[in-house]
């Protein structure tokens, strides 16, 4: 069964596949209450297992009443399709980033890529600021490392100027009124690099 | 004493026997023969007088003569013979000291010329070695300037790669801590803009 992009509406909160298989398993955990409820004997207590967050809001934004089985039969239909086929991305950060900062990333992707596009984070202390993205077959380095790898050979020829040139140290003062010479580019040029992702594992 | 002295004296005596003997036959031979009778007689009478003549005085006179004239030439003769040897001696010197002289010369003169012909063949070893030697020098200098250009370049371009790799990985330890990821969200959203054709791509397209 393949999804649609008017079968549900995922809320930012659900980021991960492994949100989608919390939710999975939430909803089989209702299913098996009512299910204990119809052969329940009288006298036996039977609490109805607590909704967590991401439930009420994937309830509350599809309208899904979750008393009901059609409903929770859908929606686990729904889940279990999102597990198998929804676009996964992969973004490595520096840092560990709070969870608004990704839902905010995976908003962005949910409005621009892919309506239901999950994310898993990652870890890459090296990679200074910015962000390492792996999709399926590419990975695209958005971060600081990359840019100062892309600006090697400005560096290397301020360097030869910096070791040849004997005035290069008397120019490169501070003054008063410095003279604007050449920069890179403020905003790094993304680089786009085609390769599996088993070679930043590699790396 | 020498055969030449022996040979002189024995002449001398000779001489004078045949000289003694001539003086008392010489006026008989003159006469007639009707004499022969005479001249057996003076025959007789002159061996009877040689032997009156020739007595054992006048023989040991004459013997003594002749001893003294014999040592007065052997005197003379040894003087002769001692002048003669010395004048030999000192010729035999000037010769040999001439030819020793001559020989030492030519000797000399030999070795020095070998001396001359092994010093020039050390002389054009030596500057055969120097040629060598030189040549040698200039090749490994060559080669010494090859390697070192070589090993310079390669350093270069090793401490150029190093020295960025060193830089960016200071610059990100000192600066990727204190750049605030909320700071990074403007830059991450404009980069996957930028690369969202890309992005839905490959998720379009991939297994």
């Amino acid at each position: 069964m393949e999804l649609n992009n008017h079968d549900i509406t995922l809320p930012i909160g659900i980021v991960s596949p492994t949100d989608i298989a919390r939710l999975s398993r939430e909803i089989e955990g209702i299913d098996n209450f009512f299910r204990d409820q119809k052969i329940r004997v009288g006298g036996e207590t039977n609490s109805m297992p607590r909704l967590s967050k991401l439930m009420d809001q994937l309830a509350t934004e599809n309208k899904i009443n979750l008393l009901v089985e059609n409903d929770r039969s859908k929606v686990l239909t729904i889940l279990e399709q999102l597990h198998k086929s929804a676009p996964i991305l992969h973004i490595s950060f520096s840092v560990d980033p709070p969870g608004a900062y990704v839902q905010k990333v995976v908003a962005w992707l949910r409005r621009n890529v892919h309506q239901y596009a999950l994310v898993t984070v990652g870890l890459q202390p090296n990679i200074g600021a910015g962000c390492v993205v792996r999709t399926t077959n590419k990975m695209f380095d958005f971060s600081l490392r990359e840019f100062f790898a892309e600006k090697r050979d400005f560096f290397v020829e301020k360097l030869h100027v910096a070791i040849t040139d004997p005035t290069f140290t008397a120019n490169s003062a501070p003054q008063d009124n410095p003279v604007s010479v050449e920069q890179p580019n403020a905003i790094p040029t993304p680089i786009t690099v085609v390769s599996t992702p088993d070679a930043e594992a590699s790396s | 004493m020498s055969l030449g002295v022996l040979l002189a004296v024995l002449i001398v005596i000779a001489g004078l026997c045949g000289l003694v003997l001539w003086a008392l036959l010489k006026p008989e031979s003159a006469g007639k023969p009707k004499a022969k009778k005479t001249l057996e007689d003076y025959s007789e009478k002159a061996k009877s007088d040689v032997e009156h003549i020739f007595n054992d005085e006048f023989r040991e006179e004459l013997r003594n003569r002749g001893r003294l004239h014999f040592e007065k030439i052997i005197s003379e003769n040894a003087m002769f013979l001692q002048q003669d040897l010395r004048l030999t001696t000192s010729q035999l010197n000037e010769f040999m000291k001439n030819e020793i002289s001559s020989v030492l010369k030519d000797e000399f003169s030999k070795y020095e010329e070998s001396i001359n012909d092994a010093k020039q063949l050390a002389i054009d070893s030596i500057q055969k070695t120097q040629d060598t030697i030189e040549q040698q020098r200039e090749l490994l200098t060559q080669q010494l300037n090859e390697q070192l250009a070589t090993e310079k370049s390669r350093s270069l371009s090793r401490f150029e790669t190093h020295m960025a790799d060193i830089v960016n990985h200071y610059v990100l330890e000192a600066v990727g801590e204190q750049i605030d990821l909320s700071e990074q969200l403007e830059f991450i959203l404009s980069q996957m803009e930028r690369n969202k054709e890309a992005i839905i791509k490959d998720i379009r397209d991939g297994a």
